[in-house]
């Protein structure tokens, strides 16, 4: 993973006395709060409903356990011994003071981490593939490209005051684990037919009040363009993206509006003034960056082959956990583990102090100390060997990391909601809990298969319930939560934003509503190789309006 | 109290002003004129020594065919927020090659300043009294190590192509 | 008129806290100050203003409650759980918010 040097360290020590003065400003009165709102974003800091809450980042959501430890120091001494990791690869800690965020940023500094731009309108964390450099039909690895834009993002004069937030993800693979076409910009990174590295360019999608597909309005960017072009798509947002309403202002609403050739024709144009200046990246930077995301030097490890299958004849648990949780590697002595952050009835992407020393040690002795953050809330150890993995599996249990759901019906993707978020018209987590329990037996998620929950607790659409096979999305209606449930909604490389199914739930009646849609699924799939989300698409929403809406059901 | 300040200190007996239904330029005074009203002036005269101040929906553009003949190009701020100034800014500097004073009007506060400096602003006209005391105090809040290239030039050679770094906070 | 009282986050640290009948700011809903008619509201209101404006504290808003026997009782959901926490388990050594005071 990338390293920092003399003057990244510089950077982020700079940033953090820029950000200490102006916390002390405020705190003495001299910085009032409007002016002071926007730069307090900047750094992360937003104010919820209990107290205020750091946003860290977690750049492509990448860390090693010195910075995972870290995160665990700073959740016992300034917060409640916790934190939250999020749908955008970042950590959130909810009860921090802001007499205290200048010592937090200052112990992250050093260990390479920081909360700059994680708020803001700004350019925001760039996220990637959460199995970059591990997947075996991985094309090239996005990182270095989310690094590069990382760094030319980081306090960008003329792009740190946008019409709203931006945000950036790249995916390397067909499979696109990093839902790139919900994206304000998403790059497919690929290879033409000289064999030349370059990306596909999607503009304008995004989640939230109007969710939209993002437009292709480049086919094939060569990478040395990269910072050029995203300078002109940037540049023609920043000046032409409405600033008269906030619910019309991310870019998406800009290509709607104008049109997606129209917009990429003035992208064109801007970019054709850009393209062979200062920004042109040269060969010898990207190879340097790339070098910091080379493999790790993976020991030959054949015995892994018996003693897995061995150790799954002997152990069912074991046999779920590596079935479920573990995905194959582009070497085959090794496998990428999923650490679900989502036990039966637990929060979901919540870990204790604990739990991050446990993740952080398992890294460091059996993971190439690598860890990664899925935007589905879960960790991931991107390089285990097989004949590792009855260890891992030792080690977590017992700890609430064990639980082998990843993909299932209890691997839900929950926002905080009304329990934590000002912003929320209802709760998502307890609705996450209560699932998640009816759910919770091994046999029923096994027989159920693939099948993704979101549950956002107002339009601002954190969750990502839009790209939900199942979406629920709160809303507050004569005083009281309301669900409204989705179907269909999908992030990978056929994204699908979810359609409304119909009336709204009350909250003690989503979960049957959930069951039945589960149960109509179970009835009418070809087999149980036909997932649930196939099934929509080949059914449609009829059958499950029926269900739900017909002569037997009930709703608000 | 509304001053003007430049790297080099404040400014005294600055000319410039907005000319507004109740206020026209006096003897020592120049007007800056809206986008609209200097295209005509030029266009109908051969004057030179001019002044425009933009609002945040103009395209800079437009001015490229009277640039050697502007003393001054104003830039509003309306709201701090309203980041438009920048890239307007931007392209003034880096596209069209203009060369003399770029000020920064509106809502300009210290924390925006340095942003400002490096977008190729060199002169701002500050109203807010904490930016007036910093800037009395030569205390700028600015990072001097850059991870991009921007209209202001700075120092290259910090490893990768795109870093810049600055001899001071700006 | 429905009973209102003051609510904010201070800023130190952006803890809730609503305004009691000492004019100080409590960390506890339950003994705040009750404006039962619109003089008092606009006392309210001032007080917030001030202090806001004193950089004690952010986010300031009147809120509706209801008085039964003693116990004030936010009509919003929202201003609920901002007084109970939140409504689960979530941290050990916390109090989960209390059920019934969170249900309507």
């Amino acid at each position: 993973m990338y390293r920092y040097d003399e003057f990244d360290h510089a950077f982020v020590a700079e940033r953090v006395a820029q950000f200490r003065d102006q916390v002390e400003r405020r705190l003495s009165g001299e910085l009032a709060e409007d002016a002071f709102k926007p730069l307090r974003l900047m750094n992360g800091v937003y104010l919820q409903l209990h107290a205020y809450m750091l946003r860290i980042a977690i750049p492509y959501g990448t860390l090693n356990s010195k910075q995972m430890r870290m995160l665990a120091h700073v959740a016992r001494t300034y917060d409640r011994g916790y934190g939250h990791f999020t749908t955008r690869q970042n950590l959130q800690f909810n009860w921090p003071k802001l007499s205290d965020m200048p010592a937090v940023l200052h112990d992250l500094s050093t260990v390479e981490m920081h909360a700059i731009q994680t708020s803001g309108n700004c350019i925001r964390n760039v996220t990637a593939d959460h199995f970059a450099g591990a997947a075996a039909d991985e094309v090239a690895d996005p990182r270095p490209y989310a690094e590069i834009l990382r760094q030319w993002s980081s306090v960008h004069p003329e792009f740190s005051l946008l019409p709203r937030k931006f945000k950036i993800a790249v995916t390397g693979a067909e499979r696109d684990r990093a839902a790139i076409q919900v994206h304000d910009i998403g790059l497919h990174l690929k290879k033409n037919d000289k064999g030349e590295i370059g990306f596909a360019v999607y503009v304008g999608g995004g989640q939230g009040r109007t969710p939209m597909i993002a437009k292709l309005i480049r086919d094939f960017l060569p990478e040395e363009d990269l910072l050029s072009y995203t300078t002109a798509v940037m540049r023609v947002y920043n000046l032409h993206g409405r600033r008269d309403n906030k619910y019309k202002a991310r870019i998406k609403i800009l290509v709607h509006e104008t049109g997606a050739e129209e917009l990429a024709r003035q992208v064109e144009v801007e970019f054709a003034q850009l393209k062979d200046s200062e920004l042109k990246l040269p060969d010898a930077d990207v190879q340097a960056i790339t070098r910091y995301f080379a493999l790790p030097d993976m020991p030959e490890r054949p015995e892994g082959w018996e003693s897995l299958a061995r150790w799954k004849k002997a152990d069912e648990d074991f046999a779920r956990w590596v079935q479920q949780n573990v995905q194959p590697h582009k070497n085959p002595d090794y496998g990428m583990v999923t650490i679900s952050l989502k036990p039966i009835g637990g929060i979901p992407g919540d870990a204790t102090d604990a739990q991050m020393e446990i993740v952080a040690d398992i890294a460091e002795e059996f993971a190439f100390d690598e860890i990664r953050v899925s935007h589905e809330q879960n960790l991931i150890l991107p390089h285990v060997a097989l004949a590792d993995l009855e260890s891992v599996f030792r080690r977590l249990q017992g700890t609430g990391l064990e639980t082998a759901n990843a993909g299932l019906i209890t691997d839900i993707i929950a926002c905080p909601g009304l329990d934590y978020c000002a912003l929320a018209n209802a709760r998502s987590i307890p609705l996450a809990q209560e699932i998640s329990s009816r759910f919770g037996s091994a046999e029923r998620q096994a027989e159920i298969g693939e099948l993704k929950i979101k549950i956002s607790g107002c339009i601002n659409a954190c969750g990502h319930h839009h790209v939900g096979h199942i979406g629920l999305l709160g809303v507050e209606k004569k005083g009281a939560e309301l669900y409204q449930i989705t179907l269909g909604g999908s992030g990978d490389e056929h994204t699908s934003i979810g359609e409304i199914v119909g009336r709204g739930f009350d909250p003690d009646k989503v979960t049957d509503a959930i069951e039945t849609i589960v149960n109509t699924y179970l009835g009418l799939r070809l087999d149980p190789s036909e997932i649930f989300l196939a099934a929509y698409r080949r059914v449609g929403p009829q059958p499950f309006k029926d269900a739900l809406y017909g002569s037997a059901a009930e709703a608000a | 109290m509304t001053r003007i300040w430049r790297e080099t200190g404040f400014v005294e007996n600055d000319p410039w002003i907005v000319e507004t239904d109740d206020l026209t330029a006096g003897e020592d005074q120049k007007a800056l004129l809206d986008l609209d009203t200097l295209i005509v002036r030029a266009e109908e005269s051969n004057d030179v020594g001019l002044g425009v101040v933009l609002k945040p929906a103009d395209d800079v553009s437009r001015l490229e065919p009277y640039l050697y003949r502007l003393e001054i190009v104003a830039v509003s701020f309306p709201a701090f927020n309203d980041g438009r100034g920048f890239s307007q800014a931007s392209l003034l500097r880096q596209r069209l090659g203009y060369a003399n004073e770029l000020r920064a009007v509106g809502d300009v506060l210290i924390d925006q300043i340095p942003l400002m400096l490096r977008c190729g602003f060199d002169s701002f006209s500050v109203t807010n009294a904490t930016a007036l005391k910093r800037l009395a105090d030569n205390r700028l809040p600015g990072i001097p190590h850059h991870y991009q290239p921007t209209a202001r030039s700075a120092e290259a050679g910090q490893g990768y192509s795109w870093r810049r770094v600055s001899p001071k906070s700006a | 008129m429905v009973d209102k009282v003051l609510t904010a986050n201070r800023l130190t640290d952006g803890i809730s806290v609503w305004l009691d009948a000492n004019g100080q700011w409590s960390t506890s809903l339950q003994g705040a100050l009750v404006a039962r008619h619109p003089e008092a509201v606009a006392a309210l209101e001032a007080i917030g203003k001030r202090a806001y404006a004193e950089n004690k504290v952010v986010d300031v808003n009147v809120i509706d409650v209801q008085e039964t026997e003693g116990v004030l009782w936010p009509l919003r959901l929202r201003e609920r759980i901002r007084a109970e926490g939140p409504t689960m388990e979530y941290a050990p050594g916390y109090p989960i918010a209390d059920p019934k005071f969170i249900d309507a």
